[in-house]
């Protein structure tokens, strides 16, 4: 055996680094021969493990006694060793289970349902400041809708909700070669931090019928038994967090499809006659280009997986975009297909088990309207790929900017 | 067989109502139920698919 991984190709070891121009503009041919040459890969430019085979993310996914959350979910800080903050992303059961129970009735598909006209209404107002002439899909529509929702759904102030929007961004981008986070991006956080603060302490003094108001109101069951309230800290992370997993990631879902569906122009044919498909053509979407790419996380224990030990201490990529291009789990796995047999296998762009996605019925609520008011704002459209570029964060892929015009205008 | 569905991790996704509805109901209140613990004979396989397409993982099987 040559390499810590596994047999080398005659191509050279496969390289896989998260943080380089490479794997932001085109992931899936790595992550092909990841799977293939080294199912368990060790990166020694970064000290990390990464599985990429179906079966082994899921398994991993759901093993959260190895796979701890504990420790963070990016490379970087798993690395430090540091404590991570109170997030409930960044926990294991039990206490991440306590902390989960104070939102998930929240997001339930049924009470999501009733969110619907809120969702049109945010799809509407952008996509009319919306030239069929010339607009970005991302910068001027998928950017901008999510986090109304969400972040009234929080309590922000309509004011301040791009505002929110924007310290992500800054936050999660990577420069290349580089896992830690930028300059720029901890004056953001600290900035989210300072706002969320700021809004916790408004409510306190007077409650609204908002998430934040809710979670003031609400008590937690403590390590020593106890129940006690959130803490600043403890809702301010809560609201942070939920305001950037529920806005990056259908922007970047949606961006992926405009991209995606100008290269299969038949099969956007195929869902305007039938809207009915929506709904499984944003599942095909999570499938092919996962929004959210992978998580990390901290190995409990030594692991020998295909004639490989992960050492306990290590940290480890389970890496879902991988996972949902894996042919030994869905029949020509690199094919777009909207029509595809959707239970073949797990589709696990959500993720799987106790940390699978809490937003998951707002993500398809709110791309499923997109869709369908895509389809008829642009029942045929171009998109520049000279134009187009790409994010470059760690944890999330997709579009930065994508420039469309409409070639056939549709019912206004 | 008997079904047991950890109660504390149920989101209501109700994905194995979908399958199984003479097993699980999430009903008006959007909470998940139980209609029987029991798998009966023919109902294995949409039980099987019930567990893997849990999001949660909340749902196990027992002989």
């Amino acid at each position: 055996m040559t390499g810590r991984g596994g047999p080398a190709s005659a191509s050279g070891r496969v390289e896989f680094d998260p943080f380089s121009e490479e794997f932001f503009a085109d992931p899936y041919p790595v992550y092909r021969r990841m799977r293939d040459e080294e199912p368990v890969y060790y990166s020694e430019k970064y000290d990390f493990y990464a599985l990429t085979r179906h079966e082994d993310v899921a398994a991993g996914l759901k093993d959260f006694a190895t796979y701890s959350s504990a420790h963070g979910v990016d490379l970087a800080m798993v690395r430090s060793g540091r404590p991570a903050p109170p997030l409930v992303i960044m926990m294991d059961p039990p206490e991440h289970r306590r902390m989960r129970q104070l939102v998930n009735r929240v997001f339930t598909p049924r009470a999501i349902a009733a969110l619907e006209p809120v969702v049109r209404a945010q799809v509407e107002r952008f996509l009319g400041g919306c030239d069929p002439a010339g607009f970005d899909a991302v910068q001027d529509f998928s950017a901008l809708f999510p986090v109304e929702i969400i972040s009234a759904m929080l309590g922000v102030p309509p004011e301040s909700r791009q505002q929110v929007r924007l310290w992500l961004d800054v936050f999660l981008e990577r420069e290349p070669g580089r896992i830690e986070v930028t300059r720029r991006g901890m004056e953001a956080l600290i900035s989210t931090g300072a706002f969320y603060h700021e809004l916790v302490r408004e409510r306190r003094a007077e409650p609204r019928d908002d998430m934040i108001s809710a979670l003031i109101r609400a008590d937690m069951l403590r390590e020593d038994g106890e129940r006690t309230e959130l803490d600043d800290m403890e809702i301010a992370g809560f609201a942070t967090m939920l305001g950037g997993a529920g806005a990056e990631t259908v922007t970047k879902l949606i961006g992926n499809a405009v991209v995606t569906f100008a290269d299969h122009p038949d099969q956007w044919d195929a869902l305007r006659t039938d809207r009915g498909k929506v709904p499984a053509a944003v599942e095909e979407i999570l499938r092919h280009q996962a929004p959210s790419q992978y998580n990390v996380r901290y190995c409990t224990r030594d692991v020998d997986l295909h004639g490989v030990r992960i050492p306990a201490g290590s940290a480890v990529f389970l890496i879902i975009g991988a996972a949902n291009r894996d042919e030994r789990a869905f029949t020509d796995a690199d094919v777009f297909d909207i029509d595809r047999n959707a239970v073949e296998s797990q589709n696990i762009g959500f993720g799987y088990g106790v940390h699978s996605c809490l937003g998951a019925a707002l993500a398809r609520l709110e791309s499923r309207i997109a869709l369908d008011a895509l389809l008829d704002f642009m029942p045929r459209f171009e998109v520049d790929r000279s134009r187009c570029r790409r994010v470059a964060m760690t944890n999330v892929a997709g579009w930065a900017s994508v420039p469309v015009r409409v070639t056939e205008k549709g019912r206004s | 067989m008997k079904v047991r569905v950890d109660f504390e991790l149920c989101e209501s996704n109700a994905i194995c109502m979908q399958l199984l509805p003479e097993v699980f109901e999430v009903r008006d209140d959007d909470f998940l139920y139980l209609l029987t613990d029991e798998i009966a004979p023919g109902q294995e396989a949409a039980a099987a698919e019930a567990v893997r397409r849990c999001p949660l993982q909340a749902i196990s099987l027992e002989d």
